[in-house]
C-alpha cells in the first residue's frame, strides 16, 4: 500500500497509542451528531447534555484502555470472562433488582450494573477464542458446542426479560460461528430449528409484553393509544421530515413531547423529523463507514481469533444499527435496544464503545507484530 | 461494490499469506457475504425511511397535523339588545361553567378525597352520588358538572381545587325587563343559542362568528404556537323599535286588566303610525326568562302575533270604507236598520236594539250589525274582500317575527250573502291583535300601507296608498264618535286628546257554533287632528260580570294610550277641554 509520509507518520503516532484513526474519526462524528441531537430530543436540556458528554467520556476512556491490552490476553482470559458472567447472569436471575418490570440489574453495593452486558462481549470472545483453536472450517461438533455457548446466556437474558440483549447476544455469537466457515448446509437447518423454535418461544418464554409487542408490529393500528402508539408516533415523526427535515429544534412531533423515549430508544425519530431523508441516508452513511472499517479490521486481523472477534464485534454494531432503525421505521416490532452511540444512555455505550477498543487493540496490534 | 469486493479479496489475499492454520479464502468470502448482507440491508432501511419521508409522507404529516393542530374558537359575546331609546333588554354576563374529566379524576385517585366532593356537591346543591356517578367512566374527557354558575361559586370551586375539576368561561344571557319584554325578545339555551323571539330572529347576528385561532400543541395540550388567527365576525347589537317606557306601562295595565277582568290573557299593541315602529307588544300572562323554571308553553306564546280571533265589531269600518270607496256611500248616506233585524239568505241578522234610520258614523258608534251588513252587500264580493285585503288582513305584518299567523281567512270560491254580511261584523275571519294595529295604522296614516317594524333599521320602506286619504279621515272622524257619549267606547276617552276607536266583542267559536266566551277588543287611534299611535288591546274569554269590550278592553286602551301620548310628548288636540280634565287641573303642556 502507497502512503504519503504525513499519513504514515500519523498513523505511526496514532498507532504507538493503539489507535485506529479512521476508526475513531467515524466514532467522534457519530457522538457528535448525538450530543446535537439529544440537546433537541431532551427539550434542549443542557445538562442532559453534559452528562451524556461525560459518559462518551467514560466510554472513550474505557475504549483505549482496551484497545492497550494485547490481544493473546483477550484469547486467553475469554472462557474466564465468559464463566464469570454466565454466573452473575445466574445470580440476577435469583438476586437480581427489579427495574421497569425486568430482572436485569446487579446491585454490587458500589454500583449497579447489568450482566448481560459483559455478555455481548464474553460470548463472541468465547466463541472466537472456542473456534479459533480448531482447523477452520469447523467441524460440525466444535459448531454444536459453540451454539450450546451462545444459547445458555441468550436464554438467560431472554428469561430476565430482555429481548433485545438476548437478540445482539445470540447474533454476535452465530456472526462469529458464520464468519468461522459454518456450512452452509447446516446454516439451512440451523435456521430450520429457529423457526421451529420460534413456537416455543412464544408460548413458553415470551412475556406478555413481548407478545404484545409483535402482535402491535404486525398491526400498530389495532392499538393506536396502547402498544401502537410508540410505533405510530414515530413513523409520523419520521414522516413529518420530509427531504430536508424541519430543522434542528424544529421537530413538532419530537418536541412537542408527542413521541415517548425520545431521547433514548427512539432518537433516531427526532433526528430523522429535524434533519430528514438527507440527514437519515448521512447518518446511515456514517454507520456503513464504521462498520466496513471494522470489517477491515476483521480481514486484516493476522490470526483467525482477531479476526472472528472482530467481525463478530463489527457485526454486533450492525444488529444495533439495524434492529433500532428497523423497530422506530416499523419494519421491525419494538425491541428495546438504543441507536449505538446516538441514543443518550451509559451502559450499553460503554460496552460498545469496549468493543471498539478491542477493535482497536486488534487493528493496530498487529501491524506492530508484523513490523516484528 | 465490486471494487470493495475486490479490496477485501486483495486484503485477504495478503493476511492470508501472514496467517498458516487457516483457510483465508474461504473465510474472507464470508465477510464479502456478509458486507453486501449489511449494505442490502442499510439500503432496505434508506428505502424505509425514504418511503416514510419523501414517497409516501402525507398522510403522517396528517396524523401529525391531527394531533397537534387545533382550532379554537375565541370567547365571542352575544350582542345586546336595546329598546329604541338604548336601554337594555338582553346583556350577556360572564360566568363560569364547571366541568370534570373524568380520566384524569380516575388516574389521580381524586374520588378518595370524599370531603372535598361532599363539598362541592353541598355549593352545587348536588347530591353528592350523582357527581359520583357522572364521573364514573374513565373513559370520558368531558362532563359538565354545572352550567352557569356564578363567579363567587366558581371561586369556591376553584379553591377545592380537586384533581379533574375544571373551570372554564362561557356567558350567561341576562333579561333587565324580566316579563314585561320576555315575549318579544325570547331567549337563549345554555349554550347561549336563541331558541325564541328576537334572540333566535336574529340569532346569527347576535351571535357573530366567532373568531379562530388555529394553534399547535403539544401532547400537553399547551399552545406552543399560533399558525393563524382569522378575525370573526363581531356579534352585532339589535335594537328594537319597543320603547321600554311604554311597553313597561302597557304590560302593567294589561296584568293588571287581565287579572280583575278574570280573563284567560290579554295583549297589547302599540304602534306608532307614521313610521311603523312597533313601540310595545306585550301579553299576559307572561314568564320570567331569567328562571324559566315555571314558563309553561302557554305563558311563553307571544299572543299578540300568534293567536287569531274573530275581531268582531272592531273590523265594521272595514264594510263601511268599502262602501265609500266604491262610491255607493258617502258621508251624508243614510241607512234604514228598522226593525233592527233582516233575514239575510235565510239567517238572521239583528242590531241589538232597533236604531231606525242611521247615517255612516251612527253605524259605527251603534255599532249595528244591520248598517255594515246592508253596506257590505251593496258593494260588489271582490271588492269587499279586496278591501279587507288591503288594510292587511289576511297577510302577515311585515315584522318577519317568529310564529307570527296570518290569520285565518277562508278563500270561497262562493260567498253567500249571510257569510258576506257576517265578514262586515267581524265574523267568518280571524286576525291576530298585531294585524289589527296594523289595520288601524292605516286608517290613521291617511290610507298610507307599510309594513310593521319591531327593528331599528335604517331601510327606507315603500309605502303604498290603499284608501284614499280624504275616506281614511272620514271614516276616523266617525271612529271619534265611539269614544264620545252614546259610543260603545266612551271608557277609552282620554282628557285633553281626541280619540277615534272601536270595539269588538265577539263570541269565541267552539265545536258546532258560538260559545259562552268572549274576545274583547278595543283598537283606537288618538290624537285624532294628527294622528300619532295606534293602540290594540285583547282581553280574551273575561270571567267575571263585564264582557263587553267597552268595558274591559277600552279602559285599558285609555290608560296605556294616555301614558303614551304624554311620554312622547304629543300636544293634546281636545279643543273643549272636558271635564275630567279641568278637575285635574287643567291640560299638561298644552302648547
Amino acid at each position: 500500500m502507497i502512503r504519503t509520509k504525513l499519513e504514515t507518520n500519523k498513523q505511526t503516532w496514532l498507532q504507538h497509542l493503539h489507535i485506529d484513526g479512521w476508526l475513531l474519526l467515524g466514532l467522534i462524528v457519530l457522538m457528535g451528531v448525538g450530543l446535537v441531537t439529544i440537546y433537541s430530543a431532551g427539550g434542549q436540556d443542557v445538562e442532559l447534555v453534559q452528562r451524556q458528554f461525560i459518559r462518551l467520556g467514560v466510554a472513550l476512556v474505557v475504549m483505549f484502555a482496551l484497545a492497550q491490552v494485547p490481544v493473546g490476553a483477550y484469547r486467553r482470559v475469554a472462557i474466564y470472562f465468559y464463566l464469570a458472567g454466565l454466573a452473575m447472569l445466574v445470580a440476577v436471575l435469583i438476586v437480581g433488582v427489579v427495574g421497569k418490570g425486568a430482572q436485569r440489574w446487579l446491585d454490587l453495593g458500589v454500583i449497579r450494573f447489568q450482566p448481560s452486558e459483559i455478555m455481548k462481549l464474553a460470548v463472541p470472545m468465547l466463541v472466537a477464542w472456542y473456534i479459533s483453536k480448531e482447523n477452520l472450517p469447523p467441524r460440525i461438533q466444535h459448531i454444536t458446542i459453540g451454539f450450546i455457548m451462545v444459547l445458555t446466556p441468550t436464554l438467560l437474558i431472554a428469561k430476565q426479560p430482555d429481548l433485545g440483549t438476548s437478540l445482539l447476544i445470540a447474533s454476535s455469537g452465530l456472526f462469529a460461528l458464520f464468519l468461522a466457515g459454518m456450512s452452509w448446509k447446516l446454516i439451512t437447518i440451523v435456521g430450520g430449528l429457529a423457526s421451529a423454535f420460534a413456537p416455543i418461544m412464544w408460548f413458553f418464554l415470551m412475556q406478555d409484553y413481548q407478545k404484545q409487542r409483535v402482535l402491535t408490529f404486525m398491526d400498530p393500528e389495532s392499538d393506536p393509544l396502547g402498544a401502537g402508539y410508540h410505533i405510530i408516533q414515530s413513523k409520523i415523526a419520521i414522516g413529518s421530515g420530509g427531504w430536508e427535515g424541519k430543522g434542528w429544534l424544529q421537530g413538532t412531533q419530537s418536541q412537542l413531547e408527542f413521541l415517548p423515549e425520545r431521547h433514548t430508544d427512539f432518537i433516531f425519530s427526532v433526528f430523522s423529523e429535524e434533519f430528514g431523508l438527507l440527514g437519515v441516508l448521512a447518518l446511515l452513511a456514517i454507520y456503513i463507514y464504521i462498520i466496513v472499517r471494522g470489517m477491515l479490521i476483521a480481514v486484516r486481523a493476522q490470526d483467525a481469533f482477531s479476526k472472528l472477534l472482530a467481525g463478530s464485534l463489527t457485526l454486533t454494531f450492525f444488529v444495533y444499527v439495524f434492529v433500532n432503525m428497523g423497530m422506530v421505521s416499523g419494519i421491525l416490532p419494538v425491541v428495546g435496544v438504543p441507536l449505538p452511540l446516538v441514543s443518550y444512555g451509559g451502559t450499553s455505550m460503554v460496552t460498545l464503545m469496549a468493543g471498539f477498543g478491542i477493535l482497536m487493540a486488534i487493528s493496530t496490534q498487529k501491524r506492530l507484530l508484523v513490523r516484528e | 461494490m465490486s471494487i470493495l469486493s475486490m479490496k477485501l479479496g486483495r486484503a485477504g489475499a495478503r493476511t492470508g499469506q501472514a496467517k498458516q492454520n487457516a483457510n483465508p479464502s474461504f473465510v474472507h468470502w464470508r465477510f464479502a457475504v456478509v458486507l453486501i448482507v449489511i449494505v442490502a440491508v442499510f439500503a432496505v432501511l434508506a428505502l424505509r425511511a425514504a418511503f416514510i419521508q419523501v414517497i409516501e409522507p402525507d398522510i403522517l404529516i396528517e396524523q401529525g397535523d391531527n394531533r397537534t393542530l387545533r382550532t379554537r374558537a375565541l370567547p365571542n359575546h352575544r350582542g345586546l339588545i336595546t329598546d329604541r331609546n338604548g336601554q337594555e333588554l338582553a346583556v350577556s354576563i360572564p360566568v363560569r361553567a364547571i366541568w370534570a374529566d373524568p380520566k384524569i379524576i380516575h388516574q389521580n385517585n381524586a374520588l378518595q378525597d370524599t370531603r372535598r366532593w361532599q363539598a362541592l356537591a353541598n355549593v352545587l346543591g348536588q347530591d353528592v352520588q350523582s357527581l359520583y356517578d357522572r364521573v364514573n367512566n374513565p373513559e370520558r374527557r368531558f362532563v359538565y358538572i354545572q352550567r352557569q354558575v356564578s363567579p363567587a361559586m366558581a371561586d369556591y370551586v376553584e379553591q377545592l381545587d380537586i384533581d379533574g375539576i375544571y373551570l372554564r368561561n362561557e356567558s350567561r344571557r341576562y333579561y333587565p325587563t324580566g316579563e314585561v319584554s320576555a315575549h318579544v325578545i325570547g331567549f337563549t339555551d345554555v349554550d347561549d343559542k336563541g331558541l325564541e323571539g328576537i334572540e333566535r330572529l336574529y340569532d346569527d347576528w347576535l351571535t357573530g362568528t366567532p373568531g379562530t385561532r388555529k394553534i399547535r400543541r403539544d401532547a400537553k395540550g399547551r399552545q406552543v404556537e399560533i399558525i393563524e388567527m382569522e378575525q370573526g365576525e363581531k356579534a352585532g347589537n339589535i335594537q328594537l323599535t319597543i320603547d321600554q317606557r311604554i311597553q313597561s306601562i302597557a304590560y302593567k295595565e294589561l296584568k293588571k286588566a287581565v287579572t280583575f277582568y278574570k280573563a284567560t290573557s290579554g295583549s297589547a299593541v302599540v304602534v306608532d303610525v307614521h313610521s311603523g315602529d312597533i313601540l310595545a307588544m306585550v301579553n299576559s300572562p307572561s314568564f320570567n326568562p331569567n328562571n324559566r323554571a315555571d314558563a309553561a308553553p302557554h305563558r311563553v306564546r307571544n299572543r299578540a302575533i300568534t293567536d287569531a280571533f274573530e275581531p268582531g265589531s272592531a273590523v265594521k269600518p272595514l264594510a263601511v270604507l268599502s262602501a265609500l270607496e266604491f262610491g255607493v256611500a258617502d258621508k251624508d248616506t243614510v241607512i234604514d236598520t228598522h226593525p233592527g233585524w233582516m233575514r239575510v239568505g235565510g239567517a238572521l241578522v239583528q242590531d241589538l236594539r232597533n236604531n231606525g234610520e242611521l247615517d255612516l258614523t251612527g253605524i259605527i258608534q251603534k255599532s249595528s250589525n244591520m248598517g255594515t251588513s246592508k253596506l257590505a252587500l251593496s258593494v260588489p264580493r271582490e271588492f269587499l274582500l279586496d278591501t279587507y285585503y288591503k288594510m292587511g288582513l289576511m297577510s302577515d305584518t311585515g315584522t318577519n317575527l317568529l310564529g307570527e299567523s296570518s290569520g285565518i281567512f277562508h278563500q270561497r270560491n262562493r260567498w253567500s250573502q249571510f257569510e258576506l254580511s257576517t265578514l262586515s261584523f267581524g265574523y267568518g275571519l280571524s286576525v291576530t291583535t298585531l294585524q289589527m294595529a296594523r289595520m288601524y295604522t292605516i286608517l290613521a296614516n291617511g290610507g298610507m300601507k307599510r309594513p310593521l317594524n319591531m327593528v331599528v333599521n335604517d331601510e327606507e320602506v315603500y309605502a303604498e296608498r290603499v284608501i284614499s286619504a280624504e275616506n281614511a279621515r272620514l271614516l276616523l272622524g266617525m271612529l271619534e264618535s265611539v269614544t264620545q257619549d252614546g259610543g260603545s267606547g266612551t271608557k277609552a276617552a282620554i282628557p285633553g286628546y281626541r280619540v277615534a276607536g272601536k270595539t269588538g266583542t265577539s263570541r269565541k267559536a267552539i265545536a258546532g257554533g258560538y260559545g259562552e266566551e268572549y274576545v274583547n277588543i278595543f283598537a283606537g287611534i288618538a290624537p285624532v287632528s294628527e294622528p300619532r299611535l295606534v293602540t290594540v288591546v285583547l282581553i280574551n274569554e273575561p270571567g267575571g260580570d263585564l264582557y263587553h269590550a267597552g268595558d274591559t278592553a277600552a279602559p285599558v286602551f285609555g290608560a296605556i294610550m294616555s301614558s303614551a301620548l304624554q311620554l312622547l310628548n304629543v300636544p293634546p288636540d281636545a279643543r273643549n277641554v272636558s271635564s275630567m280634565a279641568s278637575v285635574m287641573g287643567g291640560l299638561p303642556r298644552a302648547d
